[in-house]
This record gives C-alpha cells, sequence and structure tokens, in this order.
C-alpha cells in the first residue's frame, strides 16, 4: 500500500471527512510531512472507492462549493487494521534490531 | 473576484483532462478542494499541482478504476518489467556484438554474414518488442479479454524466437544475449500464467463470472 492510500484510509478510520478535511488531517497525522495533493487525493479516493475500501458518507453545499464526505468501509477498516499491524511489526523489528546490546547486536 | 475566477479557469482548463464520468461526478468537488488550497492572492496554477492533476488525469485514462484483482497488477508490473528487460537485452546484443562476431568467425566463418543480418534484425526489431510489452500491460491493466489472447500470441513467437537461436548455437556463442533472452522468455511465462489464472479470469470475463 502507497503511504498516501495508508494515510487517507488513516484520515477516514475516526469518523467521515471531506476531500479538505482529508487532506488536513493527513498533513496532521504526517506532522506536516506529507502534503497532499487534489490529484492524488482523488486519484487514489476514485481507485479506493472502485476497491469497495471507501464510500460516499454523504453530500453538503457549504457557501456554494459542493462538498463530499467519505468514511471507511468495514472492508477498509479491515484493511487499514492490517496494514497498520505489518507497519507496527516492521518497525518494531527494526527498533529492536537496533537497540545497543540487545539480540546479540553488540559481540 | 477577477483574481479568483481567473484561477478557477485555469483549475478547470487541467480538470478538462479528466474523463468525462469522473468530471461529472467530482469536479466541482476538487475545485472546491483546489481553491481552498491555494495560496492567498495566488492567480494561476502552480506548476507542481499541474503536474499532479494531469498525472492523475493519465492513470485515470490508462487504467480506469476498477477492482483489479492482485494477479492482473502482479502480471502488468511484469510486462512493464518485461519492456525493461527486452531494452537490457538488446544492449546486450549492442555491448557483444563484436565479441560473439569475434567468436562465430573462429568457428563457423561462413557464419558472420548471417550472425551480423541477425544482430541487425533484432535491433529493428526491438522498439516493436518494447512497445508490445507497453501496449499489453497497458491493456491487461484494463481487463481488455483480447490482450490476454494476444498476449499468448506474442509468447508463442517469443518462445519461437528463442528455440531458434538456441538451435543457432547462441548459447555457446553469444551467452550474454542467450540469457537476457531467456530472463525475458521466463518474465513472459510468469506474466502469462497469471493472467489466465481463474481470479484474472473474473475479472476479464466478468459476465461469465456472474452466472
Amino acid at each position: 500500500m502507497q503511504e498516501a492510500t495508508f494515510l487517507i484510509l488513516t484520515a477516514l478510520a475516526d469518523g467521515p471527512q471531506h476531500g479538505y478535511g482529508i487532506i488536513t488531517e493527513v498533513a496532521q497525522i504526517s506532522v506536516g510531512r506529507v502534503k497532499l495533493r487534489a490529484g492524488t487525493l482523488y486519484t487514489a479516493l476514485d481507485r479506493l472507492r472502485s476497491d469497495g475500501l471507501v464510500s460516499v458518507d454523504g453530500e453538503e453545499v457549504v457557501e456554494g462549493r459542493l462538498r463530499r464526505y467519505y468514511r471507511l468501509t468495514p472492508e477498509g477498516t479491515k484493511v487499514l487494521a492490517a496494514e497498520a499491524a505489518r507497519l507496527q511489526a516492521n518497525a518494531a523489528a527494526a527498533l529492536i534490531r537496533l537497540r545497543p546490546g540487545l539480540a546479540g547486536g553488540v559481540a | 473576484m477577477s483574481e479568483m475566477t481567473a484561477l478557477e479557469r485555469g483549475y478547470r482548463r487541467v480538470l478538462a483532462l479528466y474523463p468525462r464520468s469522473f468530471r461529472a461526478h467530482s469536479e466541482d468537488e476538487i475545485l472546491a478542494v483546489l481553491l481552498a488550497t491555494a495560496e492567498e492572492g495566488q492567480t494561476r496554477v502552480g506548476l507542481a499541482e499541474a503536474w499532479d492533476l494531469v498525472r492523475g488525469a493519465m492513470r485515470m485514462r490508462l487504467w480506469p478504476a476498477a477492482p483489479r484483482p492482485r494477479v492482473v497488477r502482479a502480471a502488468v508490473k511484469l510486462m512493464l518489467a518485461g519492456a525493461a528487460a527486452e531494452l537490457a537485452a538488446v544492449v546486450t546484443v549492442v555491448v557483444t556484438s563484436g565479441a560473439v562476431r569475434a567468436a562465430v568467425a573462429a568457428r563457423y566463418p561462413a557464419d558472420v554474414h548471417s550472425v551480423m543480418v541477425h544482430q541487425v534484425a533484432v535491433l529493428a526489431a526491438a522498439p516493436v518488442a518494447i512497445g508490445m510489452w507497453l501496449w499489453l500491460a497497458w491493456a491487461n491493466g484494463r481487463g481488455e479479454d483480447w490482450a490476454r489472447m494476444i498476449s499468448a500470441a506474442c509468447f508463442g513467437l517469443l518462445t519461437l524466437s528463442v528455440l531458434s537461436s538456441l538451435s543457432e548455437h547462441a548459447a555457446t556463442d553469444a551467452p550474454a544475449s542467450m540469457i537476457a533472452a531467456g530472463i525475458v522468455w521466463a518474465i513472459g511465462l510468469a506474466s502469462l500464467a497469471l493472467v489466465f489464472t481463474p481470479a484474472a479470469g473474473r475479472y476479464y470475463r466478468p459476465q461469465l463470472a456472474q452466472q
């Protein structure tokens, strides 16, 4: 899974968001490192919708502009949880190996 | 206000590159996001955001979103790798051409001319072969059923050409080229096996899968 996709799903994990909301959430989650652009976001959303990981939650018009809300589907929640567990396992393995004196690092 | 409209017009011009169905559903929505993320006082579409939009449009047009099974995605990647391997194979032929001719001249002096003809033919056919790999990667990714068939036919031709090279002592006279051709062949075999798996079959022929 690409990082942008992972972050988009993460932004939706605690509730529906609209496009601009996802961009600000992703910036927050990544501590400002990932600035999602509109083209990337909507190409990813298009794909995620057709893969059944994300669905449209509702629409509203704010100041004459369309706002569409997206949410995770049960399948999307499952896929995100599996990916998060995988990344966590990798990170844990890296941290263990980096700890000096453990796991036979310094002989 | 007129600043805003100029920027909006600029965004709409780039968004016009997207497929019609996508625009009908999402153009106003994306536009709102673009305007919300624009810098204060921005009047023109920035280079980076324009490129990001163009890239998105290209992706959507080349490979419309469809639940693509993992085997098909893997097959497409393999076919792209096939194009790269083909390029590497041609470079190998060029780089080793002198050594191969020398090896042939030492053992079968009469065949040097035909080896040269063969090398030129490989060079001439390379752009076509690379183009075929890319075209088939694209068409298979879209789930075109004919693309599977053409892939199979191309693999047949590839197999024949590898066999004919083998029968011409290429393995002993041009080992590097033969290894490169073998890699290209293996990639072809693997990608073909993937597109003919049952999971891929349901993607290529959804009407049959529903019955």
